[in-house]
């Protein structure tokens, strides 16, 4: 078989090739002439106009049968995740350290917790209602004005001493920094039957070797999100909607140890036991003071 | 002819020098050189063995210079010391087998084949990956060095399964290679000893009795009417005599050397060993074989054709890509983990494994009709051949003397050659057939071996040579039981055969007990017999032989002459019973009885016929294209006979001779191109330069090698391959297995052939029959089909898997199917459908088209890439991205919401991403909604690959033509598919790992008016081809 294993030499590969790229003989460049490339693109131009167009005609339909309040399936989101404030991630989930004594080490986690608090100034509320009521909040109907549905206030000045209002260092200066602990949206979820969901924070691993538990101010009192933000309707019927936030104040973090702490969300349809969620229910974080 | 024949065989011996000589003369061609610088290596290490070769002059020698040369004595023979010191020497007497890959460099290599490379390298490319991902973040996914590892895994398994496949055949052939160790009688220390063959050394003095084989060379001190079969050495199926007189300068066509391995049919002989194992001219051939290089399959050159395709286009998406990725702000390494991500997916994971099966699983239709196939991708190269070589004896021939024509009466009678004989329909009413069949009785010395009662007449063991098995057995099948006859007709009497007389001659009592006269019959060379007669028997009486019949005679002697057959004479005389009673002393010595002036009663004429199954078969060669060859060692005009007779040169086709011989000028002034066939005998042959013998070979439609030298099969067949042919060579001698090595498919036969043969070939006949190259041509061309088939198939989803992740890049979705994912619709779900493909009928009689063309007609062309590629898996991504986006919308990411949202998407610290309803995720919310998306994709690419099943089933025809339900194992394989994918998602899905989740049970039907889309168009692309053969369309869209 030496015809086959006949081996050209580099310039014979090169005439060949740009033989293929152009031959006078025929007229054809890459083995195509002109006017047949024409012909070959004006098919492929066809071909995908039209498959594209079908694949968008499939997209518009797909878009149609879509509920533009509710999603049809929730299947991932049986239970709410959790997140906190402010939120420092290390390389291991969330992980706050900082000085006591040098206050650059927390302008950064104060910044971030007015940032996010600025979402919740009664200007930004504007448009939200007073609510009252300890009870879920449940509207069939569009009345709120351009056909949605009313929204209730959160605002800051709700988290009291740790809303930055009365103390704008969140109280990291003095050991005892508070964190805000803020509930994913679902649409149409009941947290629970009737008794509010309440944050509950402790140190993960309990007993804990100081042998005191964590001690916790909660804002608003009793760490609970009132029932009356609930049910979310959705961005379209509650266009105005803030997350009702609890703020967890710690106030006895040992010094110069890292500790992790667990805050949960306690109710009845709230669960925090998923192995492969860490933010199903709860949120875990480990915090450092140095003094 | 006889002179001829020396020089043709000086050239084999003398082959090196001569050679090198021509070339020297013609550098311009290139061919020849390439050859020779292969064979000057071999001279180099051989030069002292051909010298010596050359030098062989012992048949020239007297009985005591040979004593004195070889330190031996004709009487006592060697002494047992000098023999041990002789065999220490020359080492034993057997050929050195070819050398043996060992077991472990074998399975290798299955490892290292064009495919396997694509998948080392993909394997290197996604570790490469993972390790640049590691340096820069620990804690990278492992996906990487999983696919690395499943990459490598299938490599090891697939070249485990075909070596496996291989291993298998070769016991098979191994279980053939068991043969009875030799023995030889030999004289040692003046006494008769049964030795080993093997222990044989130079000197020694051995006796040979028929039936034997050869033990070594040896050169002929004595000999009683012996004659040997030289078949497996010349091709020539007649016996040759052998006797102690030096005939002819030629060492090869003298008399008195007797060739190893050949075998002696009759008589005794004993003769001194004069070469021993290696050194002996079958040595010789033998080990040209083990010169040959291998050729690289044609499959695998097609595979390696893909393999540059596939690479290709990788390389180019990778570096388009590798460039947008760049320049749409990725980092240089993100974008280099792209590239190889993007070549990796490339990578056709399953076809490695799916070819080899798809191979196999044909390579085992064979072997049940009886080709064995010996190398795997063999099975293709039998579809792709143009050309076959064919030996004659044994292959086209059924290698035995069988009677073809009968003259009696003035008349030529055709006796049936088929192999059972069964159906014998000359006229046998005539008495002169009486008298000749008696004749035929009588006159024979050949007896069947006792214990055979069961066994068909013509498959029945017979002690005797050819043609008097052919007689005994011809007398047999047409009047019972001989043995019988010739008991009732008591032998009296006998003469030999031998070469002086020419004639064979036996005096009997007759069966009728009134009749006490002795019947004396004939036998020999018609000529011999026609002398001795002076009357002639026409009817059943006796006639005059006057110069009118004697014309009669000749004329039909040359007839059967002519047909290539070996004539006999026969004729008898009722001795008076007044001049010899029933005591009357017959004696052979005086010769005290009539040998002439007796009564000619017939000629009889036989030849080794061909196969009944052959002329069928050569026809369908032809109109499958293929050009049938005859090369043989036996005589141009034996082998033009059969070459008729089997079709290889057809009825109406002439040779230039015939053409002279027709019109009566000489042969030089006849058009060459008048003649359709050709007979080309080696002498002629080895006067050729290459470009005459291409010119032979490219003018000639029918031609016919007569007397031709092993090497001279070589340089036919390399005359073929510079036709651009695929040729296949077939043979069973040793003499053939340097053609059977240098064929592109080395076909021998596995119960005539030797192992040599065998060893030397990639295919064996299991049942010698020529008919069964005409299956495996089939199975190669269908095979050939089906392997397009089955590439199209898996390529189409490559696209369709690749589309995410090019998307993912630019769009910044979500990533849409995952490394994992894909592995299992490559080497899962899509492994059965895709060998279910082997198992598709033709489409179109395969039969009645050309080979195709090894250059021109490759098995992944760039319409096939292209359109599995560029329309179909297309369509096939666009479907699979409806199902994604369909699980993705329902469950709150709006496609919209999708675009650009890869960072935060994949950012383990985002907990609280928001979808279109405001709802927000957690990080493994969203990311077992990707798995979800990832089972999606899956079940969308699942769901059109059983539509791209569908439509690869037929290339051109409709799949209603076709049959949509003929070939069930495609219902198999998408029954597979389906219940893959089923455990997959459902049962599987909990496994995390894994990445599947539990999908909606109508997500399922999400991309089936897709699938239904994708046969429309196929059939449509289909209908339009049928319509217009030729077009534009056509020459676009027909793979």
């Amino acid at each position: 078989m030496a015809a086959l294993q006949e081996k050209k030499t580099c310039s014979q590969r090169m005439e060949e090739f740009q033989r293929y790229c152009w031959n006078p003989d025929t007229g054809q460049m890459l083995g195509r002439t002109l006017s047949r490339w024409v012909w070959i693109s004006l098919y492929y131009v066809a071909f995908y106009v039209v498959m594209t167009g079908l694949f968008a005609l499939c997209l518009y339909v797909l878009m149609q049968t879509v509920d533009p309040y509710t999603p049809d399936y929730q299947d991932q989101l049986r239970s709410p995740g959790v997140t906190l404030r402010p939120d420092v991630y290390g390389e291991k989930g969330l992980e706050i350290v900082y000085n006591v004594s040098d206050n650059r080490t927390w302008a950064d986690l104060t910044h971030t917790l007015h940032t996010f608090l600025a979402g919740y100034s009664p200007a930004a509320q504007e448009d939200s209602i007073n609510c009252t009521s300890d009870q879920y909040f449940f509207q069939e109907r569009f009345l709120a004005p351009n056909h949605t549905k009313f929204s209730c206030k959160f605002t800051a000045d709700m988290l009291q001493n740790c809303s930055g209002l009365v103390d704008p260092d969140f109280g990291f200066e003095e050991g005892k920094p508070c964190f805000i602990i803020k509930m994913n949206r679902i649409v149409k979820f009941l947290p629970s039957n009737g008794s509010a969901p309440r944050v509950d924070c402790a140190f993960l691993d309990q007993p804990h070797e100081l042998g005191q538990p964590l001690q916790v101010v909660y804002y608003p009192p009793n760490g609970t999100f009132s029932l009356h933000y609930f049910p979310y309707y959705g961005k379209k019927a509650q266009p105005h909607y803030s997350n009702p936030l609890v703020a967890a104040k710690l106030l006895n973090v040992p010094r110069n140890t890292q500790v992790a702490i667990v805050c949960k969300v306690m109710a009845e349809h709230v669960t925090f036991d998923n192995p492969h969620d860490p933010y199903e229910g709860k949120v875990e974080f480990k915090l450092k003071i140095v003094k | 002819m006889r002179q001829k024949r020396s020089e043709i065989y000086s050239v084999e011996l003398s082959g090196t020098e001569d050679i090198v000589r021509t070339d020297q003369g013609d550098d311009k061609e290139k061919y020849r050189g390439l050859k020779n610088n292969c064979l000057e290596r071999k001279k180099k290490n051989h030069e002292e063995e051909f010298q010596k070769e050359l030098q062989l002059d012992d048949h020239k020698l007297s009985n005591t210079e040979l004593e004195k040369k070889y330190g031996t004595n004709i009487i006592t023979g060697l002494s047992s010391t000098r023999a041990a010191e002789l065999l220490a020497r020359d080492g034993p007497n057997s050929l050195t087998p070819p050398k043996q890959t060992p077991e472990i460099v074998k399975f290798l290599k299955q490892m290292v084949g064009g495919f396997s490379i694509l998948l080392w390298v993909g394997a290197f490319l996604c570790w490469i990956a993972y390790g640049i991902q590691y340096s820069s973040d620990k804690s990278a996914s492992l996906n990487n060095v999983y696919l690395g590892s499943v990459l490598v895994l299938v490599v090891i398994l697939t070249g485990v399964f075909a070596y496996y496949q291989e291993a298998k055949s070769t016991n098979i052939m191994s279980s053939f290679n068991k043969m009875i160790p030799q023995q030889a009688l030999v004289i040692r220390d003046s006494e008769k000893k049964t030795i080993p063959a093997e222990q044989l050394v130079v000197g020694d003095i051995v006796e040979v009795k028929g039936g034997d084989q050869i033990p070594a060379d040896i050169r002929v001190l004595s000999s009683q009417g012996c004659r040997v079969d030289n078949s497996s050495l010349t091709g020539e199926s007649e016996p040759q005599p052998r006797s102690s007189e030096f005939t002819h300068e030629n060492p090869l066509e003298t008399k008195n050397i007797c060739f190893y391995s050949t075998t002696c049919l009759e008589g005794t002989v004993t003769g001194m060993v004069i070469n021993t194992g290696d050194r002996t001219i079958i040595g010789h051939i033998a080990s040209l074989a083990s010169g040959v290089g291998n050729e690289k399959t044609p499959i695998a050159i097609e595979i390696e054709h893909f393999v540059h395709i596939v690479a290709g286009v990788a390389v180019s998406i990778g570096i388009l890509f590798f460039i947008i990725a760049v320049s749409l702000k990725y980092r240089v390494l993100d974008s280099v983990i792209f590239l190889i991500g993007i070549i990796v997916a490339n990578v056709p994971e399953g076809l490695l494994g799916t070819v080899t099966v798809t191979l196999s699983l044909t390579a085992k239709r064979m072997a049940k009709k009886n080709c064995l196939v010996k190398n795997l991708e063999a099975v293709e190269t039998l579809g792709s051949t143009s050309i076959i070589c064919s030996d004659k004896t044994g292959t086209l021939t059924q290698n035995r003397m069988t009677v073809a024509h009968l003259w009696f009466d003035n008349q030529i009678f055709v006796a049936d050659t088929s192999e059972d004989h069964s159906n014998q329909v000359f006229d046998q009413s005539s008495s002169t057939w009486a008298s000749l069949s008696k004749i035929i009785t009588l006159c024979n010395r050949a007896e069947f071996k006792p214990g055979q009662e069961n066994v068909p007449i013509m498959k029945k063991a017979v002690i005797g040579d050819a043609s008097e098995t052919a007689l005994l057995k011809f007398s047999e099948v047409i009047l019972g039981d001989v043995m019988e006859i010739r008991k009732r007709n008591r032998k009296v009497v006998e003469i030999p055969f031998n070469s002086t007389n020419k004639f064979q001659l036996s005096i009997h009592e007759t069966d009728d007990p009134h009749d006490k006269r002795f019947l004396l019959v004939m036998k020999g060379a018609p000529e011999r017999i026609l002398q001795k007669c002076s009357t002639i028997m026409i009817n059943g009486e006796e006639h005059p032989l006057d110069k009118s019949t004697a014309k009669t005679f000749h004329t039909a002697y040359m007839e059967l002459g002519g047909l290539g057959e070996r004539v006999l004479g026969f004729c008898h005389l009722y001795l008076p019973a007044d001049e010899f009673p029933e005591t009357y002393s017959f004696d052979i010595d005086t010769m005290n009885f009539p040998t002439s002036n007796l009564c000619f009663v017939g000629l009889l004429s036989m030849i080794d016929p061909p196969r009944s199954t052959v002329p069928d078969a050569v026809t369908k060669c032809r109109s499958a294209g293929i050009k049938v060859i005859m090369v043989t060692g036996d005589h141009p005009i034996t082998a033009k006979a059969i070459a008729k007779s089997v079709g290889i040169i057809s009825a109406n086709s002439e040779t230039v001779e015939d053409i002279a011989h027709r019109l009566n000028i000489p042969v030089e002034q006849v058009n060459q191109r008048d003649a359709k066939a050709a007979v080309v005998t080696g002498m002629e042959l080895k006067d050729m330069s290459s470009e005459q013998l291409d010119e032979i070979l490219a003018n000639y439609q029918e031609i016919v090698f007569a007397r031709t030298s092993p090497q001279q099969k070589l340089i036919i067949v390399e005359g073929c391959q510079r036709q651009d042919a695929v040729v296949a060579v077939t043979g069973d001698g040793v003499n053939d297995s340097p053609a059977l090595k240098k064929a592109d498919i080395g076909i021998a036969m596995g119960i005539a052939g030797s192992d040599a043969a065998k060893n030397a070939a990639d295919m064996v006949l299991l049942d010698d029959n020529f008919a069964s190259i005409v299956t495996g041509v089939e199975e190669g061309r269908l095979i050939f089909d089906n392997l397009k088939k089955t590439i199209a198939y898996t390529l189409t989803k490559n696209i369709a898997e690749l589309c995410p992740f090019l998307i993912y890049i630019i769009a910044g979705l979500p990533l849409p199917i995952g490394t994992i994912t894909i592995l299992f619709i490559d080497l899962g779900t899509d492994i059965i459908p895709s060998i279910a493909l082997a198992y598709e009928k033709a489409e179109s009689d395969i039969m009645n088209r050309k080979p195709r063309h090894k250059k021109k007609d490759r098995l992944v062309n760039k319409q096939l890439a292209v359109y599995s590629y560029l329309h179909i898996g297309l369509m096939q991504a666009l479907g699979a991205f409806l199902v994604y986006f369909t699980v993705y919308a329902q469950e709150g990411f709006l496609p919209h919401t999708l675009i650009n949202l890869r960072v935060e998407w994949e950012n383990d610290n985002v907990n609280d991403l928001e979808d279109h309803y405001g709802q927000e995720w957690t990080r493994y919310q969203r990311e077992y909604l990707e798995w979800t998306g990832y089972t999606a994709f899956f079940v969308g690419i699942l769901v059109q690959q059983i539509a791209d099943l569908i439509i690869r089933k037929t290339r051109r025809n409709s799949i209603f033509q076709q049959g949509l339900f003929r070939n069930k194992v495609i219902w198999v394989g998408i029954a597979s598919q389906i219940i893959i994918g089923l455990i997959l998602s459902y049962g599987l899905g909990s496994v995390t790992a894994l990445s599947f989740t539990m999908l909606r049970a109508q997500y399922w039907f999400v991309a089936v008016p897709h699938a239904i889309l994708i046969w429309v168009y196929d059939e449509v692309r289909k209908l339009f081809i049928r319509l217009y053969p030729g077009s534009w369309w056509d020459k676009n869209m027909y793979y």
